[in-house]
Formats: C-alpha cells, sequence, structure tokens
C-alpha cells in the first residue's frame, strides 16, 4: 500500500503543486518550518506538559484533570499545523520520505502518541477527574504519561534526524 | 556587515571538537537536541506569555505560573546554549557572518532585556494584580512583546540554514 501511494503522489499534481509553492514562494521552505517548530513549542506546552504534571514533574499547583481539559485542545489544533507544514514537504518529495526509515519511525511513534491523548482527553470529558479518581487510574495515567513523553520525545528528534538519513543510509531517490 | 574579532571566530572553527562535531553524527544529535530544547524554552514562555495577555490559565496566579514554569525554561535554555553553541563551533565565522544568525542573536538580547524589564519592574508589584485575569498594560505589554521575540528567534533560527 506504501508503495501504491508513495506513487499515486509522485506523479500527482499535488506533487507538482507542492515543488512549485516551495520553489515560487520567497521564504516559503524556512516560513513551513518554523511554523512547524512553533506548533511542536505548542505541544510542548499542552501533551509534554500535561504528562510532565501527570508524573509530578511539573506545574504542582495545577490539577492534572483540569490541564487535561484546558490544555490538550492545544495540542489537537497544532497537530494539523504541524501535519499542512510538514505535508508540504512529504507531498514535494514523496519518495524521500516514504523510503526514509527515520519518516518511518516518526509516523509509527506519531500515531499512538496521539490516540493516547485522545484516549485522556475523551474520556476526562465524559468524567471530569477519571484519571485521578482511584489508585488504579492513576498509575494508568501514569504508565500513559511515561510512554508518550518518550514518544514526543523520538518524534522530535526522529523529525530532525530524517534530513540526515541520506548521510546515514545513503539512499537516494 | 564587517564583524568584531575574526581571529577568534577561525580560532573555534579549527578546534578538534569543532572538527568532530562538523564530520560525525554529532551535528545531527546536538541539532534534533536543539530542537527540543527550542521547543521546551519557547513552549514554557507561551504558557506564560498567554497567562499575562489574559488569555489562558486565568485561574491561576501570574506568580505561580512563573514560579513552576521558569525552570523548565531555564533548564531547557541551557540545553539550546549548549548544544547550539556546538553547532555554532563548526562554521563559527560563516555563522557569525549570517545575517539570519545576527537576527537571532539581537532577538534573543531584546527577549531577555524583555524580561528582565519584566523580572525587576513590573513584577515587582504582582502582589496588587498577581490573580486578576486582566492585569495592567505594562506586563500584558512585556508578554506580547516576549511572544513576538520568541517567534523572531525560532523564525530566524530556522533561516540560518536555509543561507549557509
Amino acid at each position: 500500500m506504501k508503495d501504491s501511494i508513495a506513487s499515486a503522489l509522485a506523479e500527482s499534481s499535488a506533487r507538482e503543486f507542492a515543488i512549485y509553492l516551495l520553489g515560487n514562494v520567497p521564504g516559503l521552505p524556512p516560513i513551513a518550518q518554523s511554523i512547524h517548530i512553533l506548533a511542536i513549542a505548542v505541544i510542548m506546552a499542552s501533551a509534554v506538559m500535561v504528562n510532565l504534571r501527570v508524573l509530578g514533574l511539573a506545574v504542582p499547583s495545577q490539577s492534572p484533570s483540569e490541564m487535561i481539559r484546558r490544555l490538550l485542545p492545544w495540542t489537537f489544533w497544532a497537530l494539523p499545523v504541524n501535519l499542512i507544514t510538514g505535508g508540504l514537504f512529504v507531498v514535494a518529495r514523496p519518495n524521500r520520505y516514504f523510503y526514509n526509515p527515520v519518516a518511518e519511525w516518526k509516523f509509527q511513534m506519531l500515531v499512538p502518541v496521539v490516540l493516547l491523548a485522545v484516549v485522556l482527553y475523551w474520556i476526562n470529558a465524559r468524567e471530569h477527574g477519571y484519571w485521578e479518581a482511584s489508585a488504579g487510574r492513576r498509575t494508568a495515567a501514569r504508565v500513559i504519561a511515561v510512554v508518550s513523553l518518550l514518544l514526543w520525545l523520538g518524534i522530535v528528534l526522529a523529525g530532525r534526524w530524517i534530513a540526515y538519513t541520506d548521510y546515514l543510509y545513503f539512499l537516494y531517490e | 556587515m564587517p564583524v568584531p574579532f575574526p581571529e577568534l571566530w577561525s580560532w573555534l572553527e579549527t578546534r578538534p571538537l569543532a572538527e568532530h562535531i562538523g564530520f560525525t553524527w554529532w551535528f545531527p544529535f546536538l541539532e534534533s537536541l536543539h530542537v527540543l530544547g527550542v521547543g521546551l524554552v519557547v513552549g514554557s514562555i507561551l504558557m506564560v506569555d498567554l497567562r499575562l495577555l489574559g488569555l489562558t490559565a486565568l485561574t491561576y496566579p501570574v506568580s505561580r505560573m512563573t514560579k513552576e514554569l521558569i525552570p523548565w525554561t531555564w533548564g531547557a535554555f541551557i540545553l539550546t546554549v549548549i548544544t547550539g553553541f556546538g553547532l555554532f563551533m563548526t562554521r563559527a565565522s560563516t555563522y557569525i557572518e549570517n545575517p539570519a544568525f545576527q537576527i537571532k542573536l539581537i532577538g534573543l538580547a531584546a527577549a531577555g532585556v524583555n524580561m528582565a524589564l519584566f523580572q525587576f519592574r513590573t513584577f515587582r508589584q504582582v502582589p496588587s494584580w498577581d490573580a486578576k485575569a486582566v492585569i495592567p498594560s505594562t506586563a500584558r505589554n512585556a508578554g506580547l512583546a516576549s511572544l513576538a521575540l520568541w517567534i523572531l528567534v525560532v523564525f530566524a533560527g530556522r533561516w540560518v540554514g536555509h543561507i549557509i
């Protein structure tokens, strides 16, 4: 399936359009990358802070349930911004990203971390305080937080390494 | 623009450490940690700035937000300075002449001045407005200036790599 998506994208007019935009809008590549980094900062200030709070590592005076309700929507808004600003480069050079092992790891980490954030948010939205209501739930929230933090760490590091994969693996389009 | 201390920058980039970083996996490794640090610096500052602007976290006093978030800001900032210096030293004389890098340094200095003015002037009156949602305009302006300057620093920082 990956091969068919990559080749369909590679031959699509969307690819031509992305290449046109990146090549003809002055400063678009660094602008899109800067917005991508700013959206990462928003995720650090929302999903990552929530996870740090659940583990008792940051902002001790704030309530975890209140943070989940107030902050996770910021993550859910930042993600489409990252999808658009990052997707521009993927659409322009699909083979570079689809056959890049580090990009693959990044997306394999991204899917579960977003699902975990949705689970935290959704259950707390149905029952405010759910994750603090019993010892078992607090433990479950802490497990989710540890896994999520490791995944976010991996995603940010992998994101920067995508550009160096050619240098590591000598992969070319 | 002619840069000061040209000998210093060329000395720096010929250090064995600089060459080691520049020619091995250390460069992308430091760069990925740099992005992580930038995310945490800007993210933690964003939380304080949005509170100062009266947009978020209005149920928490300003002083408690700053007290709990500033350690994260400083910790992450130290990470970005160390990793950033490692990246800088690989091509110091080229970076120092790079206009995006120069704008980034000016933006960082301005953000520092803004933060110091807030800390040592505006923040002294904090007891009178700490828990209020809408705080005095000097404090709100500090939040707005901080937000604008850090966005500028991120843009200029990302632009550095497109000019070299």
